[in-house]
């Protein structure tokens, strides 16, 4: 067997890059913090990749979890209906070791479809809620430094480009986090001043509503007058800077969870709770999701939506431009932590307790999902509407229309 | 400790299920852990484990677990600590994992074994390998086991790397037969298999006991050691019972009966009949010399040190936990095979084992303090390691409370009835 020793050792020291970038510009790790690495047990290389960097950026003590899809499904087909929604005493007790510590998620999902011919709404219920309420208010009180990142898998590469290229998923992702720049971390610190001075003008213009229209889509979303526009360089209460998606090509605030009308289609597929979902429509009314239409899955998003009296209305608006590296690429990645850097992209449930000045979170949304979804696309108009009423264009074709 | 209620109630019905590796699951859950319905199945594996995690899981379930909690454990993860973590990392037992061993309580335990990388970590600085133990963690579970408040078992998966070594080329498949021959997979019913061949141990158990033995003589080429036995020493083999009745087998395979010696008496010499894996060394041709219950003297051809750095682990490290018999039935030892993996090779023949006393076979004494322990002859130490001293020319003679020797194996072959 002939073995290509230079790109096995490029590829190792990729892989080392990665991590590294993940641990010091994603989730920043503090000298002396304990981390959390929670990955999916297909991603065992890069969460070991994580161990090795975060014990060199001085790390305490790294603790990996690994999840297990199969053994989540063989509870969905096999186990009882209290199994769904338990959360062991131990998952509680690690979640809340996460105060004050920094914590890594990796995405990109070896088999996306795996959950495919389940019971959707098994499916949906299946949450470790409690688990789901302690990570929510971490983010609440904002104390985890935390960041997602992906791992290139063969199941991945071959849902994104039909054969497990899984060289090419890499090479995709090493452009769209950086990573292929002579110096990822200024390069880092360059991308996210930018975004956070587009997030200043929009910031400066006091919209009072964002306006949506194009195919399939006139919908309107009211602002809260206390919530910013903010890139993803988020800080913790004690001021620890970090980035926690990496992707991240947005910039987001948090809208009025009672003032959102009309109807709204996603423009990308939507890879929820191991199924793909195609051609969502949503018909909002009070701010309030009041119909589901799907080509495929809609009994998934149904069965979310229900999971809580607030999952059905926003929690997230986010604006993305055709500048993006994600979008650049023109593939649809079937990850939403990639897909939702694409484009424009909203989120039902949770809101983002970062955008609110002075820890002010009167009138976000709280609930225990949040499903971002694309929305963007060339034909998509979006606008800024100011308190009187006027139309202001933010996006055409994909265009940046602010002064940056 | 009674043994009568011992019952591997397990019915596996085997409709379609051609799959080796589902059987081999059914076998681990209903047999080894006898999970119960309503019961939490904890799974502990290693990542290279997962087929066979997967395949618990989905056994879990099937049997009516209320939840199968898995666990991978990476040895990856803590090379990464051992290698570039700071001091106080090595010994750390989040609070988390600590109430995960905790809710073992009253639940059913299944274990995986079967290094994918024995080697991995060979390079590092030992020192800090030997440190590196979650104490608190290891302790609550061992106190549950003790306290028999678990329904556990250990089963092991084959992985190249662990082929490798057995076979000197990674032939999975081969480690595969191997395993599966050990654990009665090959029977056309295992489970019936199983029920058959643990009745047969207890028998054997209840014959020891009949004979309230006082000492265990072994005699054979370079050994001549007797070791003596506790008033509370009891004979167990074919599964334990927990407290609440549910009978359950530790180890698959398991082809042993073992009682606690008294650890203050042990005398003569042994010379071990099969290599010793010891952390990644193999011990070979290993001879001991016992006197008032300690081994004063270590001798082997390769490794004598790994033994003898073992041996200073503790003060008490260098006396007696366990005297296992395992005749020449054993579908371990018939195979001929050095698995380096104590799970398969203590299975083999006869063994004894330096360290801690396991105290399921000295049910009385379960839940002393250390001290009172070693005041009433069963050990306490950091270290248990079983060795090999059996085989067709070892002689094994039980000694009874008035001096006479009853013959138990000859030529591995068991003598009473």
């Amino acid at each position: 067997m002939a073995v290509d020793v230079e790109t096995d050792v490029k590829a190792k020291n990729r892989l080392e890059r990665y991590a590294e970038l993940a641990v010091r510009v994603g989730a920043n790790v503090e000298e002396g913090q304990t981390v959390f690495i929670n990955a999916q047990i297909e991603h065992a290389p890069l969460a070991r990749a994580l161990t090795r960097a975060a014990y060199s950026a001085g790390a305490r003590y790294v603790d990996v979890t690994y999840r297990d899809q199969h053994v989540r499904k063989a509870m969905i087909e096999l186990g009882p209906d209290e199994a769904l929604t338990h959360t062991p005493e131990w998952q509680k007790e690690r979640g809340e070791a996460h105060n004050g510590a920094a914590s890594i998620w990796t995405t990109g999902d070896p088999e996306p479809q795996l959950l495919g011919d389940l019971d959707g709404e098994r499916v949906g219920r299946a949450q470790m809620k409690e688990l789901i309420e302690i990570s929510r208010r971490q983010m609440v009180d904002r104390v985890v430094n935390w960041s997602g990142v992906a791992f290139p898998n063969e199941g991945w590469a071959t849902e994104v480009f039909g054969e497990p290229d899984v060289e090419r998923l890499w090479e995709a992702v090493a452009f769209c986090t950086r990573l292929d720049e002579d110096d990822p971390v200024a390069a880092w610190r360059e991308h996210m001043s930018r975004l956070d001075s587009r997030a200043e003008k929009l910031n400066e213009s006091e919209f009072d509503a964002i306006h949506y229209r194009g195919p399939g889509t006139d919908f309107t979303i009211g602002l809260l007058p206390h919530a910013r526009w903010m890139s993803a360089l988020f800080h913790t209460a004690s001021g620890r800077p970090y980035v926690p998606n990496m992707p991240t090509e947005e910039i987001f605030t948090t809208p009025d969870p009672t003032r959102a009308e009309g109807t709204i289609s996603s423009s990308l597929p939507l890879a929820l709770l191991g199924e793909i979902i195609k051609g969502l429509t949503f018909t909002v009314r009070d701010g309030r999701i009041v119909n589901v239409d799907a080509e495929q899955g809609a009994e998934i998003v149904r069965s979310q939506i229900a999971s809580d009296e607030n999952a059905a209305r926003f929690g997230e608006i986010a604006l993305v431009d055709g500048t993006s590296r994600v979008g650049k690429t023109g593939i649809t990645f079937f990850d939403t932590l990639y897909d939702e850097n694409a484009t424009c992209h909203i989120a039902y449930g949770f809101g983002i307790p970062e955008v609110f000045e002075d820890d002010m979170y009167d009138g976000m949304n709280i609930s225990t999902v949040h499903t971002d979804f694309m929305v963007g696309r060339p034909e998509l108009e979006v606008d800024g509407v100011t308190k009187d009423g006027k139309s202001v264009p933010i996006l055409r074709d994909e265009t940046w229309q602010l002064a940056e | 400790m009674s043994l009568s209620t011992l019952d591997i109630d397990a019915s596996i019905v085997y409709p379609r299920m051609t799959d080796r590796l589902d059987a081999y699951a059914d076998l681990v859950v209903r047999v080894g852990a006898n999970l119960q319905p309503g019961q939490t199945l904890f799974v502990n594996a290693a990542p290279e484990h997962v087929d066979l995690a997967r395949a618990i899981a989905r056994a879990g379930y099937r049997a009516g677990a209320a939840f199968v909690d898995v666990r991978y454990v990476d040895p990856h993860v803590r090379r990464a600590m051992i290698e570039r973590g700071p001091d106080e990392a090595l010994t750390a037992s989040p609070d988390w994992q600590v109430l995960r061993s905790k809710s073992l309580d009253g639940n059913a335990l299944a274990m995986i074994a079967g290094e994918a990388e024995p080697e991995l970590l060979a390079d590092l600085d030992q020192e800090r390998v030997g440190r590196a133990r979650q104490v608190a963690v290891m302790e609550s579970t061992l106190k549950l086991q003790n306290a028999r408040a678990i329904n556990w078992t250990i089963a092991a998966y084959p992985t190249p790397g662990w082929a490798e070594q057995v076979f000197g080329e990674p032939d999975v498949d081969r480690l595969w037969d191997a395993i599966a021959q050990s654990v009665r997979l090959d029977e056309e019913d295992p489970v019936a298999a199983w029920r058959e061949h643990t009745a047969r141990l207890r028998a054997r158990c209840a014959q020891l006991d009949a004979l309230q033995l006082d000492g265990i003589h072994f005699s054979g080429p370079g050994t001549d050691l007797t070791i003596g036995l506790l008033p509370e020493s009891r004979w167990v083999g074919g599964g334990i019972d927990t407290k609440d009745g549910i009978g359950h087998v530790p180890n698959l395979p398991t082809e042993e009966v073992f009682t606690t010696p008294d650890a203050r008496r042990a005398e003569g010499t042994v010379r071990s009949t099969r290599p010793l894996a010891l952390g990644g060394t193999v011990v070979r041709d290993l001879e001991m010399t016992f006197a008032g219950g300690e081994i004063v003297d270590v001798k082997a051809s390769s490794g004598a040190d790994a033994v003898r750095g073992q041996l200073a682990t503790d003060e008490h490290a260098k006396r007696l936990g366990e005297v296992a018999l395992v005749d020449g039935e054993s579908r371990v030892g018939r195979q001929g095979i050095t698995f380096l993996n104590t799970l398969f090779d203590e299975n083999a023949t006869c063994h004894i084992a330096y360290g801690s006393a396991v105290l399921f076979s000295a049910p009385e004494l379960a839940g002393l303090p250390p001290d009172e322990l070693r005041e009433r002859g069963a050990n306490v130490s950091s270290v248990h390691t079983d060795f090999m001293v059996g085989g067709p020319e070892v002689s094994v003679d039980g000694v009874t409370r008035d001096g006479k020797r009853v013959p138990i194996l000859r030529e591995d072959v068991w003598q009473l009835t």
